[in-house]
């Protein structure tokens, strides 16, 4: 199996719209969380989201849409689009720059980019309406490959013009957790030397919302403690939107390019719950395993992990079977490592998830950090006896999980290790 | 209560409410101010004159930016896709653009062929006013003319070519190997005015064979067509080896024996050669169709003999 290494990030998301940017907010534990605008409504009892600064794309037409002047986007490729769509593009357009790529090192048979979002319900809502409306004829040409899942790897694959594997992934919360695990996989049995792993959220009214029917989302009103894993009071989680994109190479590209890594990525585990459609394993088994496997594939033991990035996305149930997993995981050694949940900052952004969080790994590897757990008031009962890191450590971890838990029991874990 | 009637253009119109106006401006946001006027205008009175506004505006607003120049001073002959950068999809965005504008409803098909602005300026037209739609640009490439010309190399003087139903294009590049370019001029190679006069005469024999000249059902038989006469020839640039000759007839009157043109050469925009009239006769196949079956070994280049002695 060949090595894999991160060698660049881009970033737009709540808590920042660049690498140096969310670094500082990890750091320093400040949280993307508002009172939500769209939400302010009497019938809504959903009141805080983590909006993206910076750009506006609340409108159905895309050449409305406002983004950082740096990032041209034209016409011809905005409108194929959807809100992530953008972000996606503008965290590429970073990743591509920090990794000091140029085109000819992406745009090759070797390179491939594998994305993971939830597509844009927003959109896809306003289409259906429109062909409902005006008649079938009158669809947008390009409503349907900027709504639906998948939007992500089309129009970024086409716009870098990817030549290399490319393919969507769809676990839910779990989704870029997995497409960054298979990205993994093509560079280390040789398919590919380098994979693009994004993933996205539009992070709106659309894609948030619609949680509150299985009552998955905070009421809390007060941005500042809506998002709060592993604490006693968490009443749900808080969503989120934006992009995330990581550039994976094999050991032979960085040393080839003199790239500068982040970290490398080691290996990866998944497994599943087979317990229920949306409600996680009550003693979090899937996500035992999924680590275990991630183990077994990165040949680490469990004395070696320094942090955990946890998925806790600050529900009552999901947390508590996180806490047990890990407990069952770690249980020798109750001070090691050090847990927290960067969801507490960022919120919870779905397919999103797993490739962001996975960034601030990468982040906190190469400048020597672990970002605490905020807004804990008192700690989950469930939690004692598990190491959840209150306020941020300035120590470098060596090896850190990732964790990442999506809808049907599907979990993944993913091993970094630092160079 | 939305009764139509007719107006002078035969084209039924429907109330123009104010909701309709409220919808025409969104859908129109993007296009310049003109383009709502003249929209708004037509939806009023049904007027076509309206229409080359509506329609340009429309196009104009699905141009990037730096490409919008070419609209400026552009004419019929002006490609979507080549000169526009338009492609497929973005011409879907137009129809359904137009579609709503004007209150129509245009298919698939019908878009395929629409390869100019002149197309679509003409599409739309016939549209509006329920008239059969015109049969559309052929492009034809040098292996065809080749095909369906009486007269060939060396005394070929077209490139590629399209043909509408109102005119016909051609590009003639001079490559310097023509063999009258050895005597004309010694150590001076321009190519003679007769044979830019040739070349026009030959790019309206092309569009009386494969452009759509009325007739129903009728085919020009390419073995009756010569040159009769030409009037008012000028030329006002010398054309040499590497220059690119843009050729460009259309029929002023068409009516069997006789097809008059006028014919224009350009080198880029620089004029080049004008005629304000070149006339051909033709005859339609079935008129000859027994004679001339006796007479095949009449050589294939007789048209272009007779077009040349002009």
């Amino acid at each position: 199996m060949r090595k894999v290494y991160i060698t660049g990030v881009g970033f737009i998301t709540s808590i920042g719209n660049d690498a140096r940017s969310v670094s500082e907010s990890l750091r320093e534990l400040r949280h993307g969380m508002v009172q939500y605008p769209p939400f302010q409504k009497a019938d809504i009892p959903v009141k805080v989201a983590a909006p993206i600064r910076d750009f506006q794309t609340d409108t159905t037409d895309a050449e409305d849409w406002v983004f950082p002047a740096r990032y041209a986007i034209r016409r011809e490729a905005l409108r194929g689009m959807a809100p992530h769509g953008v972000y996606a593009y503008c965290a590429m357009q970073q990743a591509v720059e920090d990794a000091k790529l140029t085109e000819a090192d992406w745009s090759n048979p070797d390179t491939g980019l594998y994305a993971a979002s939830a597509g844009s319900p927003f959109l896809l809502t306003h289409h259906v309406e429109r062909m409902r409306k005006m008649g079938v004829m009158r669809c947008a040409p390009l409503g349907v490959v900027a709504a639906i899942s998948g939007t992500v790897n089309f129009n970024l694959v086409s716009q870098f013009k990817i030549k290399g594997a490319s393919t969507g992934f769809s676990s839910a919360c779990a989704s870029s957790a997995h497409a960054l695990g298979f990205a993994h996989d093509e560079i280390a049995l040789g398919r590919q030397k380098r994979m693009f792993v994004v993933g996205a959220e539009d992070g709106n009214v659309e894609s948030i919302l619609p949680f509150a029917g299985m009552r998955a989302l905070s009421l809390q009103s007060d941005p500042s403690i809506a998002s709060r894993p592993f604490d006693a009071a968490r009443d749900g989680f808080v969503g989120t939107g934006g992009a995330s994109v990581l550039v994976l190479e094999s050991e032979e590209e960085v040393q080839r390019r003199r790239a500068k890594v982040y970290c490398a990525v080691a290996g990866w585990g998944q497994a599943s719950d087979g317990h229920n459609v949306a409600i996680s394993h009550p003693e979090g088994t899937g996500l035992r395993m999924a680590i275990e496997n991630a183990f077994k594939y990165s040949d680490i033991t469990s004395e070696a992990v320094d942090y955990v990035n946890a998925h806790a996305t600050s529900t009552p149930i999901g947390d508590i079977s996180e806490a047990k997993a890990l407990k069952a995981i770690f249980k020798n050694s109750p001070t090691r490592p050090a847990i927290s949940s960067t969801k507490a900052l960022t919120g919870h952004g779905l397919s999103l998830a797993g490739a962001m969080e996975a960034g601030f790994c990468a982040l906190a590897i190469k400048e020597g950090f672990m970002p605490g757990s905020a807004h804990i008031t008192k700690l989950e009962p469930a939690c004692e006896g598990l190491n959840i890191i209150r306020a941020t450590l300035p120590h470098r971890p060596n090896v850190v999980l990732s964790n990442s838990s999506g809808f049907g029991g599907a979990n993944v874990c993913l091993v970094f290790r630092a160079v | 209560m939305a009764q139509a009637f007719n107006n002078s253009s035969g084209i039924s119109l429907k109330p123009f409410t104010q909701e309709d106006d409220v919808n025409l401006r969104e859908s129109l946001k993007r296009c310049s101010a003109a383009s709502y006027e003249a929209a708004a205008q037509f939806r009023k009175t049904g007027n076509i004159e309206h229409l080359p506004a509506i329609v340009l505006g429309i196009i104009e607003r699905y141009v990037e930016p730096d490409l919008r120049a070419k609209l400026k001073d552009a004419d019929d002959d002006l490609r979507v896709i080549e000169d526009l950068g338009i492609d497929s999809l973005t011409m879907m965005e137009i129809v359904i653009l137009v579609e709503d504008v004007l209150q129509m409803s245009i298919n698939n098909e019908e878009l395929r062929y629409l390869r100019t602005l002149g197309d679509v300026k003409t599409f739309i037209e016939c549209k509006v006013r329920g008239l059969p739609l015109p049969k559309p640009t052929k492009f034809i490439p040098i292996e065809q003319i080749m095909s369906v010309m009486p007269i060939q190399p060396p005394f070929l003087f077209l490139g590629e070519a399209s043909v509408n139903a109102h005119g016909a294009n051609a590009k003639y590049k001079i490559s310097g190997q023509e063999f009258f370019l050895q005597g004309h001029f010694k150590d001076n190679p321009v190519l003679p005015a007769s044979i830019m006069l040739e070349a026009l005469g030959q790019l309206a024999v092309l569009f009386l064979l494969e452009g759509q000249i009325g007739e129903a059902g009728k085919v020009v038989d390419h073995r009756t067509i010569f040159f009769t006469s030409c009037e008012g020839v000028r030329c006002h640039r010398i054309c040499k080896p590497g220059d690119v000759l843009i050729l460009s007839i259309k029929p002023k009157r068409l009516k069997s024996p006789l097809a008059t043109f006028e014919g224009q050469i350009r080198v880029g925009q620089e004029k080049a050669a004008i005629a304000e009239e070149i006339t051909l006769t033709f005859g339609f196949a079935e008129e000859v169709a027994q004679p001339v079956q006796q007479t095949q070994s009449t050589p294939a280049t007789a048209p272009a003999q007779a077009a040349v002695n002009a």
